[in-house]
């Protein structure tokens, strides 16, 4: 039997055999080709088969919030005219839009330094924030695309703000040059001052709340936009411009006119960005300026400068934010807002930033997709002319926990505290946020 | 690694002491499962080289090992009933020359009486490791290989995918009873960026294959997987620049750019040489399957699970088969960039 001779033969085979010369390794052959082998699989660009150039997505934001106290910064013996000036009305933010708890002065008057509110006040709320849709249209045939959100803000407690549909952006954007990293684009869009417009919607946002000083950094205008990347290859580095000339500058909509131009000047803005591209770190720096008409009023003379700073560093799962905005106003008139009119615009100066520290672990466990836990140190210091300074600061601490490819939650605690200037008040706030992006 | 008991007059050990220029573990037959980790394409023991004589033992010393590879290779195949492999094997090790006569006279008899057993066998199967590096050494004379058993092919039709349509469906068997044959990798196979746009949109290749990343655009482009275990940057690369990337996982990769938050496409990975891409109307076709049972698994870039079934090949292959994916993933809203962050493609360039 062959198994037998198999081992009978190992007495053999067990003889020294004669040393043979060291010899290469035999060259190995060429392997043959997988009979399967596949060219791969590309859509058609137009026609049958091919992706639609529209695509609809949006999101829908619905939180929990609890602030203390009645919901607002003012303090119930504080006398101080305007209200609205001798305390920080942005700082108990209950949402990604940084609405607050409450604006309720008590009719005490205010000048139109105000966030927008939910009018939930003190009390433990359910929130529906917002309602997204987003359409894009970019054609395969041409170098356009097109892009609007439209958001639907419901607000049902009466004592809050009123129930909306706001147009955030709608703007065309071209690139013309196929050989460079060229683009214009036109209509409403996002301001390009800093970092923080970047992630600033709920569904892209670390956290829930937006920072300190993203009052004066995210607001969206109307205008033109021109953006140009030029890539350093041997640093694996680029260098980018992106500048804009808009109606407004870059403060939220409740500190700006809706989108119309009072004084029939624009505003211009810029950032001048670096960033490092490497396989184990990202880094990306930038400084940003901002000059132009105030556009709550009339008078032209009274202009709005910034200059801001921000730094981003990626690397190994963890992230860290950082920026630093210094904003001044100058005095004008009557001022209009996107809340209503008002008697003054005095001047204002405002130096802040934060810095914030995520850390996003990826889970692939059933629905659990990832989980990230962040904090971020705000700070501000803030003063209108002839007003006490008030300076401010904040410790945020959350979670967010990514669930299949399409549901958000985060949660997080906002520790604010009013160094001086202003009186301390119960002010801190939880609020959570459930995201469905579809 | 498991180190196995010296058993007198084994096989297996007395090649191995004949073999002077080599000391490996004996190996007391031990199940095919515990040989797995020696029996390899690479030498176990690493052995530095440092001057032309190291060179010289190393040469030496991976010429035995792949005696001893085919020798043991066989053996394990045989003693677990595998005759089709183990006579592979052994006409491999057979083709080796020169090859000590001693051992040439216990093998071949061995070899004759493994092939003859495989006759009634279903498949042949060949591993590379068994017959790429001794098939270049054959001499002139060498015995022509018996010609494996005859393989059908599996076709059919994927429908589904949502509103993607059923094209880029990637389709893949494994045999349900036993081990699937490895692989060989594919040669040759280039993903561009072209006008922005990944071309390919889905490539399929075996584990091991080299895919070259090619920019075809005048601006300065980036691939980078996030897909684990198959992550990697090309860094940034212009216009005619090609990189390499041999993709040793299975699975399914998604290639973003750094640069372009809108572009992405797929690698899709497969431990198995029985494989097919659907094409735009979503038929494809397998061929070279050996019949016997399968499972089938289908993954389309729509669907949030692969589907799976199990599928018996007869004699005369599959055909019209009707497979369907889910088309319950949407194309994602953002796509990160190289540190993981999600990116709004309307927003910069």
């Amino acid at each position: 039997m062959a198994v037998a001779v198999l081992f009978c033969s190992a007495r053999a085979l067990a003889q020294p055999a004669p040393p043979s010369p060291a010899m290469p390794p035999p060259e190995p052959e060429p392997e043959p080709e997988p009979i399967n082998d596949s060219d791969g699989y590309t859509p058609a660009v137009e026609g049958a088969g091919a992706p639609s150039p529209l695509s609809i997505d949006g999101y829908i934001d619905v939180g929990f919030a609890k602030a203390q106290g009645d919901g607002t910064s003012f303090a119930p013996n504080d006398q101080s005219i305007p209200a609205d000036y001798g305390v920080d009305t942005f700082a108990p933010a209950v949402n990604s839009r940084g609405d607050v708890a409450s604006t309720n002065s008590n009719g005490r008057f205010v000048n139109g330094f105000l966030p927008r509110s939910v009018g939930i006040g003190g009390n433990a709320s359910f929130l529906l924030n917002t309602l997204d849709v987003d359409l894009k249209y970019a054609p395969a045939s041409a170098p356009l695309m097109v892009f609007s959100r439209v958001q639907f803000l419901p607000r049902f407690t009466g004592s809050g703000d009123d129930t909306r549909v706001y147009v955030e952006q709608a703007f065309g954007r071209l690139v013309p040059f196929d050989s460079q990293e060229f683009a214009l684009s036109a209509g409403k869009f996002d301001s390009v001052f800093g970092i923080e417009y970047l992630d600033n919607e709920s569904n892209i946002r670390t956290g829930v709340t937006p920072s300190l000083v993203a009052r004066y950094t995210t607001g969206q205008s109307i205008g033109a936009k021109l953006f140009y990347r030029l890539q350093i290859q041997p640093l694996q580095s680029a260098v980018s411009l992106n500048v804009s000339a808009t109606n407004s500058g870059n403060l939220v909509e409740s500190l700006q006119p809706p989108d119309a131009s009072l004084t029939g000047e624009p505003v211009g803005a810029g950032r001048l960005g670096y960033e490092l591209n490497t396989p184990g770190i990202q880094a990306k720096v930038g400084a940003s300026g901002m000059i132009g008409p105030r556009n709550d009023q009339p008078e032209q003379a009274a202009h709005q400068k910034a200059y801001g700073f921000d730094l981003r560093v990626a690397v190994a799962g963890v992230y860290l934010n950082a920026e630093y905005v210094h904003l001044d106003e100058g005095e004008g008139g009557p001022k209009t807002t996107s809340l209503g009119n008002f008697p003054i615009s005095s001047t204002f100066n405002v130096r802040g930033g934060y810095v914030q520290l995520a850390y996003a672990l990826p889970f692939s466990v059933g629905a659990l997709h990832k989980v990230t836990v962040y904090g971020r140190y705000d700070r501000r210091h803030a003063w209108f002319d002839g007003f006490t300074p008030i300076t401010v600061d904040r410790f945020t601490g959350g979670v967010r926990i990514e669930l299949w490819e399409a549901i958000i939650l985060k949660a997080e605690y906002l520790d604010n505290r009013e160094l001086a200037g202003a009186p301390t008040v119960a002010n801190n706030v939880f609020t959570s946020s459930l995201v469905y992006s579809w | 690694m498991r180190r196995g008991q010296i058993a007198g007059g084994t096989l297996l050990a007395a090649a191995l002491f004949a073999a002077p220029a080599v000391v490996v573990p004996a190996v007391a037959a031990p199940p095919p499962s515990d040989a797995r980790g020696w029996l390899g394409e690479e030498l176990p023991l690493p052995l530095a080289v440092r001057t032309p004589q190291d060179l010289a033992v190393k040469s030496a010393a991976e010429k035995q090992y792949l005696i001893f590879n085919l020798l043991a290779g066989g053996k394990l195949a045989w003693d677990g009933g595998d005759f089709a492999t183990a006579a592979t094997k052994w006409e491999a090790l057979l083709r080796i020359h020169p090859l000590d006569p001693e051992l040439e006279k216990t093998i071949k008899p061995l070899a004759s009486e493994a092939r003859s057993r495989a006759a009634g066998q279903p498949v042949a199967e060949t591993t590379p490791v068994s017959t790429t590096p001794a098939s270049s050494s054959l001499p002139a004379s060498s015995p022509p290989v018996a010609p494996a058993n005859p393989t059908v092919s599996v076709s059919g039709t994927v429908s589904g995918g949502g509103p993607l349509g059923p094209g880029g469906a990637v389709i893949w068997l494994k045999r349900a009873n036993g081990e699937t044959p490895r692989p060989a990798p594919a040669h040759g196979k280039m993903i561009t960026q072209r006008a922005k746009v990944i071309v390919p949109h889905v490539l399929v290749v075996p584990v091991g294959s080299k895919v070259a990343f090619r920019n075809d655009d005048p601006i300065f482009h980036n691939i980078f997987s996030l897909s684990k275990p198959n992550e990697f940057d090309t860094g940034l690369y212009k216009q005619g620049a090609t990189y390499t990337e041999t993709f040793r996982h299975p699975g399914v990769v998604q290639l973003l750019c750094n640069i372009h938050a809108s572009m992405f496409g797929f690698v899709v990975i497969v431990d198995t040489p029985y494989y097919a891409e659907s094409d735009a109307s979503g038929a494809f076709n397998i061929k070279g399957v050996p019949p016997g049972e399968y499972e089938l698994q289908v993954w389309h870039e729509a669907a949030g699970k692969p589907t799976v079934e199990h599928l018996t090949v007869g004699a005369g292959g599959v055909r019209g088969l009707a497979l369907r994916v889910a088309g319950d993933k949407r194309t994602p809203q953002f796509l990160p960039d190289k540190s993981g962050k999600p990116r709004q493609s309307h927003l910069g360039y």
